[in-house]
């Protein structure tokens, strides 16, 4: 079962929350220098090339890959977050997103184009398969992540 | 959210377009990049000279799953990086890495080195391992002999080049 195995990047050991620092400060530079749309294209990479494993989970049609990605980094990063069946939906509703919380902290200001990772990564991830992964930002630090099947 | 776990996988893709943009284009990106780290380590490094650098990336080899050692005297500070969890990563992955990933880590801290009076001698080694060696000296002309012994020098943004074997 897809429970017993490890995620094709299973991590452990301690975490480095500055890191989203530097995605932060890595969005601006992009975004100022190369444009909004070159942001969303190596956005778009990361969904297609990087979660290559998972995108191919939600092309044959398994969108568990995914909500496992989902659990096991938001535990680690203690996020308050859960993740709820609602009808044909699977919803993962973020209340505070460890990243945006750990930028707000270390950086002296959010990138208005943050969220960005969140919303074009699962995009990418999605494009080709029975699926879409909307995004939806309900606050600052907060969103959700919904994975439905496409209509027809 | 990109998880902090996987921002070299995500940093490796930065690095695969600005490559592609050109060599100007990189070095602007590690010195944004070093302006950031600057929140990090600038004070620390300028207060308390190698002990703070030893206070820094100890917290890096716990906070990051490192295995490196470090030695520090009067006149130097050595870090060697044995398993290097970041080149790990972005060679365990999916994408393709980029062929100079390791290039960055001297491109961010060699400008800081440089702005403390401090000089970096950061020998990659083999940018297909996971290991190098990072050297600061108080003296130029100690960390120019220790160049002399290095396998693959690198360079950054301010110290043209070098040996940067593409």
């Amino acid at each position: 079962m897809t429970e017993d195995r490890p995620l094709r990047y299973h991590e452990t050991g301690n975490i480095h929350l500055d890191f989203h620092g530097a995605t932060n400060t890595t969005i601006d530079f992009i975004v100022a220098n190369y444009g909004v749309a070159v942001l969303h294209e190596i956005f778009e990479k990361v969904g297609k090339d990087v979660y290559a494993d998972i995108r191919a989970h939600l092309i044959a049609g398994d969108a568990q890959e995914l909500v496992r990605h989902w659990r096991h980094f938001f535990e680690r990063e203690n996020a308050d977050f859960d993740i709820a069946v609602e009808g044909d939906e699977i919803v993962l509703t973020v209340r505070r997103c460890p990243a945006y919380a750990h930028v707000q902290k270390i950086a002296p200001s959010v990138s208005p184009w943050f969220c960005d990772q969140t919303v074009k990564t699962n995009e990418a991830m999605a494009e080709g398969s029975p699926f879409e992964v909307a995004t939806e930002i309900t606050g600052p630090g907060a969103c959700r992540q919904i994975i439905r099947k496409r209509r027809p | 959210m990109i998880p902090s776990d996987h921002f070299q996988r995500f940093y490796n893709e930065v690095f695969k377009f600005l490559e592609s943009q050109g060599e100007a284009a990189l070095e602007a990106y590690w010195l944004e990049i070093s302006k950031n780290q600057e929140r990090h380590t600038l004070d620390l490094f300028r207060q308390e000279g190698f002990a703070g650098m030893e206070a820094y990336w100890t917290q890096i080899r716990h906070e990051e799953n490192c295995e490196l050692e470090i030695d520090r005297d009067d006149e130097k500070f050595e870090l060697r990086m044995t398993k290097c969890p970041s080149l790990g990563k972005v060679l365990d992955s999916d994408a393709a890495p980029m062929g100079r990933y390791c290039d960055h880590c001297a491109g961010w801290i060699g400008p800081i080195m440089d702005k403390l009076g401090y000089h970096l001698v950061y020998d990659v080694i083999d940018r297909k391992q996971p290991q190098c060696v990072m050297r600061v000296f108080k003296d130029a002309g100690q960390a120019q002999a220790a160049e002399q012994d290095a396998r693959l020098l690198m360079g950054w943004p301010g110290k043209p080049e070098v040996d940067k074997k593409r």
